[in-house]
């Protein structure tokens, strides 16, 4: 139908390269082309943040880049945070707090909450919430995923400072 | 059971671990086995006759593999029935497609099978479709107004059912009541809108002639049941598995059309097809909710004692009987937690060219608890007295329970006036009455509102459901097999989609076992290989599940005790069981591990005599009645009167769900319904223009979710009444967060600005909603 590319993408620190059809969301080509079910979909429109990972560190809307987009560039998935090994303070933080329910927005919080830490925010209450609106959860009510991002930015930003 | 554990432990989620990592299998995660992807075409139109469809373009497409049509579809399937019709209503639902007439915008008219979802996607753009579009009419009221444009030749008037009841002596009530208010209110059409849209893979084994339905649902049973007599086939013939559920809130649970159309593509491709729902499809092809218009009156004493209540109701049930059925627990439910013994009811449920209404979180309940509360408020305005006193009196007290309500509904136990007071105090009620007056002198238009509700859970029985002529039963089951290392695995035909049930039955499973919830494995979800199972929805699963798994356990503990006993030479009954091993209750060192009393079952090596190999059981659990929980909601707002904008300051909610299996997940829970309760209090509606019939907000763009900033923190309070008619004394919690929400805010909004005499009588709620009703006010 459109257009083949050939890319070269870093996923989870793997190296692949594929051929893509010009038109092949970055949301599909992970899920269906590399099998990284982990990143969902809820809306592709860019609202829910379902699809949220990181490119190159920040936080990006994968049903709404093509594929073709992130040529040459760096990704990071929900696979990608704890591998096959013990969960990430981020993952244990929302496992201890009930920061889930359906799990199925979770990765895209997972990912935003890693990528707030990267830019060493240490963050509570109303001005978290703020940060949090690009990602929508239908089971919560939000309060266990503000307390699970609250405890899990003390804990890693605040422990980063001090050391 | 006599000793639990592991019930009312907040213990980590069984469920976390899978879908933390990304590891959930989710519908369209089934890439192995997916094989052909489907796209839909949907009407376009409210309402339009299909003059002729021309789908060679599309087939000339390569990868395109085939064309599915309405004619095609009614020719081979049955329309679906519905599982809890409104009484005096047909069980008749819907075909799966439309032919010759589409009835709203989303109805499916035309399915493609292709090699991926863009092509299907492609394919749908070259079928042509020649509409003739039919005059619509998308107000519930205006369609049951003579000269109403017909949706359904067979239905005279576009009522698909109506009817009155009465109970005690309502007219003589309303004549000698000192004062009569009435109010006229309109409920918002609203949605699940779960993150996962729905989803549905099928494939046809031509060697069996069986049918396989993956399904993003919260019923596995009651689908294939559904499916089965929809595709003409034997239930056994079909195996319905619902992997990981991304939410469901009711509206995932019956069979959708799309269960149908899959199923057919796959007979006719050979091949898996799978079908994902977009979002803008999802406002267009999932269940709606709630939407009705109440004109309800309350006679009162001089003292505000309730006399009488009277309500008229209109359900917009969009254009079809959908497979559950219209929202009965509206009327159930109307009358709350209060003295009500007369009162009177006329319903009316009307058909419009909108997407069929389903179950949504409640159903009924947070309708007709928005328009009780909102009238108390203002009976209590009217007569100069403090709403919370007005509650107070009419507030059933527990020495008054159980009471049957002047709907039938049996409430079981609580305290309702306890709840109440906590909320009061929590919210500090008499802090903001006395310093109302100084505020408001500073400009400043504080309020409190308040709501009590009763939350109607699980069903009172299978025969009950059975004489109001519902599809299915009230009971749950399970399997419960025990491994040789002295582990469990626990099969359950209730899905996972948030709830935590694959936690919470652990819990209860292991307290019966003496084993530890780490020890049971969880098997849910798939009707091949779960007990006939009914579902999670109506916030029925624990009370019914529970049951089921306690009488499965008690009869594995049994045999248990027996081959302990003939192992140990003891007598079975001083055996108890904990913490894995068996041991006499008044001799501690007499004890046996579990694991070698599984591990001789298995072997049977050494069984005692006229004993079977094996340790399993099945059990089935049917509540005798509902459990019914309660609560209150006190909520805080400060409004501008320039602007209408207010701000929902404080949010309390005292809650009684009976005993807590997982105070955690209760929480939880609470917190969910909570957000969504508000969600269509504050922020969320379906909008019809009702000159093009179209959905014009059907996408997360323009149907506002709340955000984590739009919801303020939760104050939670926990009452523990156990139930006294359900094992483990546990109420239903999934749905009570939803109930108390639109009223509170309401309640609170029209006291901040009471000074200028406003009343609120829509959903949702907004500032120019509010504004709109300033200027009414100022008006009179």
């Amino acid at each position: 139908m459109t257009a083949r590319h050939r890319i070269r993408v870093t996923v989870n620190g793997r190296s692949y390269e594929r051929d893509v059809e010009g038109r092949r969301l970055l949301v599909d080509f992970l899920r269906h082309d590399l099998g990284l079910h982990g990143t969902h979909v809820g809306c592709e429109q860019g609202v829910c943040g379902a699809c949220t990972v990181l490119l190159d560190g920040e936080v990006a809307k994968s049903c709404i880049m093509l594929a073709a987009q992130v040529d040459g560039h760096t990704l990071t998935t929900v696979e990608g945070l704890a591998g096959r090994g013990e969960l990430h303070p981020v993952q244990e933080a929302f496992r201890d707090a009930h920061g889930l329910q359906c799990g199925y927005c979770t990765p895209g919080f997972l990912l935003g909450a890693v990528a707030l830490a990267a830019r060493g925010a240490i963050l509570e209450g109303d001005a978290l919430r703020a940060e949090l609106t690009g990602n929508l959860c239908r089971c919560t009510g939000y309060q266990n995923i503000v307390e699970a991002v609250e405890r899990y930015l003390k804990q890693t930003v605040g422990g980063a400072t001090r050391g | 059971m006599d000793k639990l554990p592991w019930v009312g432990v907040s213990v980590r989620r069984k469920e976390d671990e899978r879908l933390l990592r990304g590891a959930g299998q989710f519908l369209d995660d089934l890439d192995e086995i997916a094989a052909l992807h489907v796209a839909i075409g949907r009407c376009p139109y409210p309402h339009a006759r299909i003059r002729g469809v021309d789908a060679r373009a599309a087939l000339e497409i390569p990868g395109v593999e085939a064309v599915l049509l309405g004619e095609q579809v009614i020719a081979r399937t049955e329309p679906t029935s519905v599982l809890r019709p409104f009484p005096g209503s047909s069980r008749t639902g819907y075909f799966a497609m439309a032919h010759p007439v589409a009835r709203y915008e989303g109805e499916a008219v035309v399915a493609v099978a292709a090699a991926d979802r863009y092509v299907a996607e492609d394919a749908l753009d070259r079928i042509e479709i020649d509409y003739e579009p039919l005059p619509h009419v998308v107000d519930a009221e205006r369609a049951l107004a003579p000269g109403a444009p017909r949706l359904h030749e067979s239905i005279a008037g576009n009522l698909l059912v109506g009817s009155t009841s009465k109970v005690g002596d309502p007219a003589a009530a309303f004549a000698a009541a000192a004062t009569t208010v009435s109010g006229r209110f309109r409920i918002n059409r609203v949605t699940g809108a779960p993150i996962e849209g729905r989803g549905v893979l099928a494939r046809w084994h031509d060697h069996s002639r069986t049918l396989e339905l993956w399904v993003s649902t919260q019923t596995p049973h009651l689908v294939r049941a559904q499916l089965a007599q929809s595709l003409r086939m034997a239930e056994s013939d079909v195996r319905v598995v619902a992997p990981d559920v991304g939410g469901g809130f009711g509206i995932k649970m019956c069979v959708y059309p799309e269960d149908i159309i899959l199923s057919l593509l796959a007979i006719d491709t050979g091949r898996p097809v799978k079908w994902v729902e977009d979002r803008i499809e999802h406002f267009r092809a999932c269940t709606h909710a709630r939407e009705a218009v109440h004109e309800l009156e309350l006679a009162a004493a001089a003292d505000g004692t309730l006399m009488a209540v009277r309500d008229r109701y209109v359900i917009d049930v969009g254009a079809y009987n959908s497979p559950f059925g219209p929202p009965m627990l509206t009327n159930v439910m109307l009358p709350g937690p209060y003295r009500l013994r007369d009162g009177e009811f006329d319903r009316r449920v009307a058909l419009t060219n909108k997407v069929p209404m389903g179950p949504y979180r409640g159903y009924g309940q947070p309708e007709s608890n928005f328009v009780r509360e909102v009238l108390l408020d203002r009976l209590a305005r009217k007569l100069g007295q403090d709403p919370a006193a007005l509650r107070r009196k009419n507030l059933l007290r527990p020495d008054e329970l159980p009471f049957q309500n002047i709907s039938g509904a049996l409430y079981d136990s609580g305290d309702y006036m306890h709840g109440l007071d906590v909320a009061l105090d929590r919210i500090g009620y008499a802090g903001v009455r006395a310093r109302q007056a100084e505020w408001r002198a500073q400009g400043r238009y504080v309020g409190v509102g308040i709501s009590c509700y009763v939350e109607f859970t699980g069903y009172p029985s299978s025969a009950f459901l059975g004489r109001t002529g519902a599809g299915f039963g009230a009971y749950e089951s399970v399997t419960i097999r025990m491994d040789r290392a002295g582990r469990a695995a626990l099969y359950t035909g209730v899905s996972s989609f948030g709830q935590g049930t694959e936690t919470t039955f652990a819990q209860v499973c292991a307290s019966g076992l003496g084993l530890e919830p780490d020890d049971i494995i969880v098997h849910r979800g798939d009707s091949q290989g779960t007990p006939y199972s009914v579902g999670g929805f109506a916030s029925r699963t624990m009370i019914a599940g529970a049951g089921a798994i306690a009488k499965a356990t008690e009869q594995i503990r049994a045999k248990v005790f027996r081959l302990a006993a003939h192992l140990l030479g003891a007598p079975a009954d001083r055996l108890e069981v904990a913490g894995g091993v068996v041991r006499r209750v008044d001799d501690a060192s007499v004890q046996i591990a579990l694991a070698e009393v599984t591990e001789a079952a298995f072997l049977a090596h050494r069984l005692p005599p006229g004993e079977d190999p094996g340790l399993e059981a099945t059990a089935y659990f049917d509540p005798p009645v509902s459990a019914f929980g309660y609560g209150t909601v006190a909520a805080r707002v400060e409004a501008d009167p320039r602007t209408g904008a207010f701000d929902l300051q404080r949010y309390v909610l005292v809650h009684d769900c009976g005993t807590q299996v997982n105070p955690m997940i209760v929480e939880g829970q609470i917190h969910g319904g909570v957000a969504q309760g508000l969600g269509a209090a504050l922020f969320e509606e379906l909008v019809y223009d009702p000159d093009t019939g179209q959905l014009v907000n059907g996408s997360f763009v323009d149907y506002f979710l709340p955000t984590a900033a739009d919801l303020p923190r939760f104050e939670l309070e926990h009452l523990e009444t156990p139930s006294p008619s359900t094992p483990l004394g546990v109420k239903g919690v999934g749905e009570g967060g939803t109930i108390g929400a639109a009223a509170a805010v309401a309640n609170a909004v029209c006291d901040a600005l009471s000074p200028f005499g406003v009343e609120l009588d829509a959903l949702p709620l907004t500032a120019e909603s509010v504004w709109r009703a300033l200027e009414r006010a100022r008006r009179r």
